[in-house]
Formats: structure tokens, C-alpha cells, sequence
């Protein structure tokens, strides 16, 4: 294979994982803890297929194609949260929904 | 010799800039207090992530990747902040204080653990790559694997999307005929 | 063949299903005359089979298997049938029998409230008993006896809002399910020596077992057949479980269930007969068991009692006569004795039915003024009971008698026995049929009859019993042991009659003549003391006294079970319970109340507090994994 070992792209999934979780940890927006969470998959991702490559098998390829569904199908809901959120004139702010607390 | 040599320097320069752009996008979508700087930031990103799937040869992914995520997604994304405009008013950050470092502390603690996870394996089976004929990552290999071996995932994730579909039109339409009855939400 | 034997099988069983299912879409009488059709196909199944394997020859029988039932190991149980000579005979007799009282039930619950409920546990019963009989191995044959027990809960218990009825099908239930129990160790102890609960391999593997282990296992079976068939000491549901439905009594607790414990000894007698002592054990329970149930049979006032009674004293013919090795005398007396008993419970029911229920026989004392063919029908089934030629009685019974007096010592004092409850029986027998039928009506009687309607009964009722009076006349004729005896050579390859038990020409005349002695002394007693009332009732009160609480079997386990267990549950909740469980109660809830007020304080509601929680946890367990590997 031509190039950086598999390890350094495994380190930028890694990175971006990390990034993404740091993300969805400290921002209050919901657009961007989606943003974020998009982040996160595509750490996950990279590092799916830098494994496909390096084990030489498919299987890293469908489950990264697999994810990316998931990923629409996760944005397709919580954008539609986002635009009910709108509707109802209340703020951006996920820590102003903890109506659910004990 | 000097052919492959020469083809290797270049994988290595296109590896460090689109790695870097990875890296940089990423740290700038998290840290946008605009969410739709942040899009324009993930979109640059799913880019630079492309460039990386064709270097480790998947070709069918990175097409999707770009026409699938960086196209139709982010642009429904796009639309929506649109839509929900500038929200200045959204504190960067904000939640009880511990809740900031325990989060810093937890993203590096996960962050860390993975590098050295990766830093124990380096050395033995993640330095040898299998060799790969040309189709591998090929749009025809992919739909082979699809509908042989994987049949059922396949199956379950096209279920999975119309189940989201479903709650996406319910989400829009919910909300619209409470509105409509003027009933408090 | 083997169609009609799954047919046999399952027909019973999709009527029961198609009753359920249908619901109250189906008619009360639709339910009624499906169940009939069902038990009928059963019968002409059985038929079926039969004539199968007679044309294949009796010694050819075969099992069928339709899949594996349950797999455990090396432990394979098949969903299985087998026809033989054996289980072709019993098939005819319960699914015949079973049809005929099925379609005397149409008349008798014509009425009754809950008549489908009735009509499909009835059906069950069949399918329960045909698949006890036809079972191809020992798994089935238990699963078809616990069905059994469980079809005969449901119908003694049928008259639900009757507490008396309640508590006779527990008790019937109970006993039962401690004779299940020890046929399950029995069969338990054979799995771990053969890994197989099929007839042949089974057997075999008794022949190889220490004495002490076989005698166990046929201790076992001995157990769950007396359970069954009501014998002493296992036997004090059967005058209980008088409390359900007469048709019921008949079919259960006459004709087919209570005789499950003869076929279970005829079916496993290669394991009895390598358990001699625990064979003539069930000889001499026999005896004991037909000896006392004819005396208490004296006293009883219940006229379904009375029955109940000479049921197990019947029974207890074939215990005898299958515990000393006569295998085929005591199949033999186990179908006639399906007949005439059937016979007299469905003609008792004729009676009882006539005056609106009543069973004191006090109080029927004339009925069969009114009721002339019952009264005849009766009277043959009286006969075949206590054994006069021609009546079917008189050739299955006699020999067994015969075939006792052949067994050396312990046969010759069974025999004395069995004589002695001839003379029992006579006396019993006809004490009830004096007192019940002949005679000028009571008051009681008239009232009732008219206000019955004045008829015998309907068509279903009055059919079934002169089949089964006919039957009760000519169904010996089959058999006559000194000159013919097709049954015992139709059984010859399944229970081929051990020699002690083949008598000889003298003792069949001498066993025959003075049973047929005592059995016509028993009828005179009877007539001098109830029909004439010419000599008096010998005053004996003490025994009186013991044969009316039924020898105090009921008192005894009364204080040997129930009373030691109920003062150890009083105990109990006084002196545990009360104190420390109910004490404990409400600190504890006080803690659980403390515990979940700290607790609610973690739950923020903040969405960001819950994925920190998650991603913290994911962090530590990817420590342990790191440091674990």
C-alpha cells in the first residue's frame, strides 16, 4: 500500500471521534450537537474502511455504507426535532429541554 | 522503481493535506458559534474524508460519501439552519461548570485510550496490508457484496430509512395541524 | 392401519380444537353432536386399524412416528403411535364406549348452561385416554396419563359453583398427581439406564437391571397405575369424584380411566415380571382393594356411590388377575366390565336424570315403576356384574378366579378372596337394584317423575343404553376359557399369559360353579333382606359405623397429611411471618423511599449530563479492556 500505514488514518478517526464527542459534550445548539454527532460517524467511518483496507475484506465498506444510512436517517429525524423545536418559538438551547428530570 | 517511489511521495503529500484539512474542518465545526459556518465546515470535511476513502481504495464509498453526504445531506442541513436562522443568542457553551471539564476530561480520556490502543497494535498486524485486486471498493464488487453476503443488512438499513422517513413526515405534520387548531403546544 | 390409528388419535382432539375455537358462533347442540361425530371417527378408527392388523397378522404390530417429540441428549423421544393386538383393543373400547356415553351426554346436559365447556373437555378426555393408549412409547403413555388426570379434574369439577365438586376434583387431581410422580422417578430410573422410554428397549433394559433398581421402577409404575385405578390406598377419590356429571362417572370413572392402570400392567409386564414380588403385590392389593370395596358398597346410600364402589372392587378383579400373569383375563374383564359398568352409571343416570337429580337411593325407592326398559337394562347389567351365565361377567370374571386358585399358595388365599367379594358383589349389587327399582313408588318419586314429563328419557340416552345392554348380555360370549379363547390368543404377542395362571380344566369347573354359587347366594340375601324386607338388617353398629366413613381412610389421611401440614403453615405465618416478615416491611420501604429520593437527584433531565455519563463509561470500560485484554 502506498502511503501512510493504516495506523495514521486510524489516528485521524481518532481524532475526529474525539473532536465530535467534544462537541456534542459542550455546545448547546442542536444544530450543531447534530453537526458533531456527524462528526463522530465519520470518524467511525474513516476507521471502518482503513480496516476493510487493511484486512482486504468488503465487509468494512458495507458497514461504513450502512452507517452513512443510519447517519441520514439520524439527520432526517433530528432535523425534523429542529424545525418542530422552530415552530414552537422555543429557544435553541438543549439544556432548556430537562423537563424529564426526577 | 523510481516510478513507484515517485507515486509514493505523492500519496504522502495528498495523505498529509487532506489529513490536515480533515483535522482543521472538524476542530472548526465544533468550534463555529454559527451553525451555518459549522455546515460549510462539515461539508469541507466530508470532502477531505473522500480524499482519504480513495486512498485506501474505496472508490464506491467516497462517491457516496460526497454525492450522498456532502450533497443531499448537508444540503438539507443548509436548508434548515436556513431556515431556523441565526441563532446569535445560543451561549457557546454553558451547563454547570464541572460539566465543561468532566466533558474536556472525557473526550480526551476516549481520545487517548483509542490512540494507545492503536499505539499497542501498531507495531504487529495494523503494519501489514493484504494485497487488493483492482475491483476492490468498486461500485459492482460493493453491489455483489450488497446483495449476496449482506443481503440482510441491506434489507434491515432500507427499513431503517423509510422508518425515518416516516418519522420525519410525522415530526413536520404533527406539529403543523396542532398549530393549525391553535391548541397550546 | 396406522392412518386409522392417527386418525383415531386426532380426530377427537379437532373436535375439541373446533368447539373452542368456534366458540359461541356454534350452536349448543351443533357442539354437542360435533363432539359425538369426532368420537365416533375415533371409533372408526380404531376399527380401521383393527382390521388392519388382523389382516397383517396380530404378532405384526408397528409403531408410526411422526417426528422427533423433545431431544435431550442421547434421550430422543418420538411423537409416536403404536398398533398392537393391545393397543388396537383398548382403542376400540374407549373410543366405542367413549361414543356411546359422548352421545348419551346430548341428552343428559341437554340444558346446562355451559354445555360446550363440557362437550369439548369431554372430547379431550378421549383424545387424552386414546393417546395414553396408543402412545408408542413410555413418554407418551405418561403424557397421555397426566391428560388424563387433567381432563378429569376438569369434569368432576365441571359443576363449578359446587363447592363439593370443587374439592372432589382437587382431591382426585392430587391423587392422581402423586401416581404420576412415582411412574416419572420409575421412568427416570429407565432413562439413565437405557436412555430410551421405548416399550422394547426399555423392557430389554430391565432384564439387565439389579433387582432392587427393577423392583423400584415397577414399584413406580405400580404406583401410578393404583392411583388411576383407585386402589387402596390411593383409592379415595373415586367416590368423591361421583360428583360430577353421571355420564362423566361412566366414562371416567367406569369405562376407561380407572382401567388405565390394568393396561399399564399389561403394557409393562415384561418389568413386572422381572419384579415377581412387586407383581403379586398388585395381586394382593387387588384382593385387598375388591374385598373392602365390596363392603363398603353395603352401606352406601348415594346410588352412584355404590357404583363408584364396585368400580374398584371390579378393578380390583383385574389388579388380581393381572398381578398373578393372566394378562389377557384381566384385558378381558377390563372390556366387559366397560360395558355393564357404563351400562348401570348410564342407567342410574336414566333414574337420577327422571326425578330432577335426586341420587339418595332412599328417596329413588320405586322409580323403576316408571322407568321399565331402564329397570331391565339394569337388571343385565346387575347380572353381568355379579358374573351369572350368560351375562358378560360371568366369563371375564370367572377366569380370573380360576386363573388364581393355578398360582400356588398366595393365589389359593387370593382366590378364597375373590370369592368372597362374588358374594359381596351379589349382595351390593342387588341391594341397590332392590332398593331403587321395584316396589311402589315414593312420594318423592311421583312428585318428580310428573313433573318430568312422564317419557323414559330422550333418544340419546335410551340408545346407548341398550347398546350397552346388549353388549353387558353377549360381549362375554367372546371368550370362554375352556373351549375358546380368541382374545387371549389375539394378546398372545404382546402379554402372553405367564403359566402359573393357566388353570386347568377341574379348577375353571370348581372356580366357575362356586362363584356363580355365591354370586346367586349374595342375590338371595339381598332379596330376603331389601326386596321382601322379610329378615332384618343384622345390627352391628361398630362395623356399620367404620364401613360408613369408609374405614376411615379419608379421617386417617386427613390426620397423616393435612392437619401436619396445616399446623405447620400456622406455624409458620405465627411465629415467622407475623414477626419478621410483616415487622421488616416497613423499614424496608422506608429505605427503598430514602434510596429513591437521593437517586432522583441524578436524574437532571439534561441531555449533555447523559451522554457525559455514557462517554465516561465508555472510557472506563475501554481501560479494562486495555488493561484486561
Amino acid at each position: 500500500m502506498l502511503g501512510p500505514g493504516v495506523a495514521w488514518y486510524l489516528g485521524i478517526a481518532a481524532f475526529l471521534f474525539g473532536i465530535g464527542a467534544l462537541g456534542v459534550l459542550l455546545r448547546r445548539n442542536p444544530l450543531i450537537v447534530l453537526l458533531s454527532l456527524e462528526i463522530m460517524l465519520n470518524g467511525a467511518n474513516l476507521a471502518l474502511i482503513a480496516f476493510s483496507r487493511s484486512a482486504g475484506n468488503g465487509a468494512g465498506q458495507i458497514f461504513a455504507l450502512s452507517v452513512m444510512a443510519v447517519a441520514a436517517s439520524e439527520v432526517c429525524v433530528g432535523l425534523g426535532l429542529v424545525v418542530a423545536i422552530n415552530r414552537k418559538r422555543l429557544s435553541m438551547d438543549v439544556d432548556r429541554f430537562s423537563e424529564l428530570h426526577g | 522503481m523510481i516510478l513507484a517511489s515517485a507515486g509514493g511521495v505523492v500519496v504522502w503529500i495528498v495523505w498529509v493535506l487532506a489529513g490536515f484539512a480533515c483535522l482543521a474542518s472538524g476542530v472548526a465545526v465544533v468550534s463555529f458559534s454559527n451553525p451555518f459556518y459549522s455546515a460549510l465546515a462539515l461539508i469541507g470535511n466530508l470532502g477531505a474524508l473522500a480524499v482519504l476513502y480513495l486512498l485506501l481504495s474505496a472508490e464506491f464509498v467516497a462517491a457516496a460519501q460526497v454525492l450522498v453526504y456532502a450533497g443531499a445531506v448537508m444540503v438539507m442541513f443548509l436548508f434548515v439552519i436556513a431556515y431556523v436562522g441565526p441563532e446569535q443568542e445560543t451561549p457557546w457553551v454553558g451547563g454547570p461548570g464541572w460539566q465543561r471539564v468532566a466533558g474536556v476530561l472525557a473526550a480526551a480520556a476516549i481520545f487517548l485510550e483509542i490512540i494507545v490502543a492503536i499505539g499497542l497494535k501498531a507495531g504487529g498486524r495494523l503494519r501489514h496490508s493484504e494485497h487488493v485486486n483492482a475491483p476492490f471498493g468498486s461500485p459492482g464488487w460493493i453491489g455483489r457484496l450488497f446483495l449476496t453476503d449482506h443481503l440482510l443488512a441491506f434489507e434491515i438499513t432500507s427499513i431503517v430509512l423509510l422508518v425515518a422517513a416516516v418519522g420525519g413526515v410525522i415530526l413536520g405534520a404533527h406539529t403543523k395541524r396542532r398549530d393549525a387548531l391553535g391548541e397550546p403546544g | 392401519m396406522i392412518a386409522g390409528a392417527w386418525l383415531c388419535l386426532l380426530a377427537p382432539l379437532g373436535g375439541a380444537l373446533l368447539i373452542t375455537l368456534c366458540g359461541t358462533r356454534l350452536p349448543r347442540r351443533g357442539a354437542a353432536w360435533l363432539s359425538t361425530l369426532s368420537v365416533f371417527v375415533a371409533f372408526a378408527g380404531a376399527v380401521w386399524s383393527f382390521f388392519g392388523l388382523r389382516a397383517h397378522g396380530s404378532e405384526h404390530g408397528s409403531v408410526s412416528t411422526a417426528w422427533t417429540w423433545l431431544q435431550s441428549g442421547s434421550f430422543r423421544p418420538g411423537l409416536s403411535v403404536l398398533v398392537d393386538p393391545l393397543s388396537t383393543m383398548m382403542m376400540l373400547i374407549v373410543a366405542g364406549v367413549g361414543g356411546l356415553i359422548v352421545l348419551y351426554s346430548i341428552g343428559y346436559m341437554d340444558g346446562d348452561d355451559e354445555e360446550r365447556r363440557y362437550f369439548v373437555y369431554m372430547s379431550l378426555f378421549v383424545f387424552s385416554m386414546l393417546l395414553l393408549v396408543e402412545g408408542g412409547n413410555l413418554l407418551l403413555l405418561l403424557a397421555g396419563w397426566g391428560l388424563v388426570g387433567l381432563s378429569s379434574y376438569l369434569l368432576i369439577g365441571f359443576w363449578h359453583d359446587r363447592p363439593t365438586a370443587v374439592a372432589a376434583a382437587k382431591k382426585a387431581f392430587v391423587m392422581n398427581a402423586f401416581g404420576d410422580t412415582t411412574m416419572a422417578l420409575a421412568f427416570f430410573v429407565l432413562i439413565a439406564h437405557s436412555h430410551s422410554l421405548d416399550y422394547a428397549t426399555s423392557f430389554t433394559t430391565a432384564g439387565h437391571l439389579p433387582q432392587t433398581t427393577v423392583d423400584l421402577v415397577a414399584l413406580g409404575l405400580l404406583g401410578g397405575a393404583a392411583a388411576k385405578s383407585a386402589q387402596i390406598p390411593l383409592h379415595t377419590w373415586l367416590p368423591d369424584a361421583m360428583e360430577g356429571p353421571t355420564p362423566v362417572s361412566a366414562l371416567i370413572h367406569a369405562a376407561t380411566m380407572v382401567t388405565a392402570g390394568v393396561y399399564l400392567i399389561a403394557r409393562t409386564h415384561p418389568i413386572f415380571e422381572q419384579a415377581r414380588t412387586i407383581e403379586l403385590i398388585a395381586a394382593g392389593m387387588g384382593a385387598l382393594t375388591l374385598l373392602v370395596a365390596g363392603l363398603v358398597a353395603l352401606v352406601q346410600t348415594d346410588i352412584k356411590r355404590v357404583i363408584a364402589y364396585s368400580t374398584m372392587s371390579q378393578i380390583g378383579y383385574m389388579f388380581l388377575g393381572a398381578g398373578i400373569g393372566s394378562y389377557a383375563n384381566g384385558m378381558f374383564h377390563l372390556m366387559t366390565h366397560a360395558f355393564f359398568k357404563a351400562l348401570l352409571f348410564m342407567a342410574a343416570g336414566v333414574a337420577i336424570h327422571a326425578v330432577a337429580g335426586e341420587q339418595d337411593i332412599r328417596k329413588l325407592s320405586g322409580v323403576g315403576t316408571y322407568l321399565p326398559w331402564t329397570r331391565r337394562a339394569f337388571l343385565a347389567g346387575a347380572l353381568a356384574l355379579v358374573g351369572l351365565p350368560p351375562f358378560a361377567g360371568f366369563f371375564s370374571k370367572d377366569s380370573i378366579i380360576a386363573a388364581a386358585l393355578h398360582a400356588h399358595w398366595y393365589g389359593v388365599i387370593l382366590w378364597v378372596v375373590a370369592l368372597a367379594g362374588t358374594f359381596l358383589t351379589g349382595l351390593y349389587t342387588f341391594r341397590l337394584y332392590f332398593l331403587v327399582f321395584p316396589g311402589e313408588p315414593t312420594a318423592f318419586v311421583r312428585e318428580h317423575h310428573h313433573a318430568h314429563g312422564g317419557k323414559e328419557g330422550p333418544w340419546t340416552m335410551l340408545l346407548p343404553v341398550g347398546v350397552l345392554a346388549v353388549l353387558s348380555v353377549i360381549g362375554g360370549w367372546l371368550q370362554f376359557s375352556p373351549l375358546w379363547h380368541p382374545l387371549t390368543n389375539w394378546l398372545e404377542p404382546v402379554a402372553r399369559t405367564l403359566g402359573v395362571a393357566e388353570p386347568t380344566s377341574w379348577q375353571e369347573g370348581l372356580s366357575s360353579g362356586l362363584a356363580v354359587a355365591l354370586g346367586l347366594a349374595g342375590i338371595a340375601v339381598a332379596y330376603l333382606v331389601y326386596g321382601r324386607g322379610r329378615v332384618a338388617v343384622p345390627r352391628l353398629p361398630g362395623v356399620q359405623r367404620a364401613l360408613e366413613h369408609k374405614l376411615y381412610f379419608d379421617e386417617a389421611y386427613d390426620a397423616l397429611f393435612y392437619r401436619p401440614a396445616a399446623s405447620l403453615a400456622a406455624w409458620t405465618r405465627r411465629d415467622f411471618e407475623e414477626p419478621v416478615i410483616l415487622a421488616a416491611g416497613p423499614d424496608l420501604g422506608e429505605a427503598a423511599f430514602d434510596a429513591g429520593r437521593g437517586l432522583r437527584r441524578v436524574q437532571t433531565g439534561l441531555l449533555r449530563t447523559y451522554v457525559l455519563f455514557l462517554g465516561a463509561g465508555m472510557a472506563v470500560v475501554a481501560i479494562v479492556f486495555l488493561v484486561v485484554r
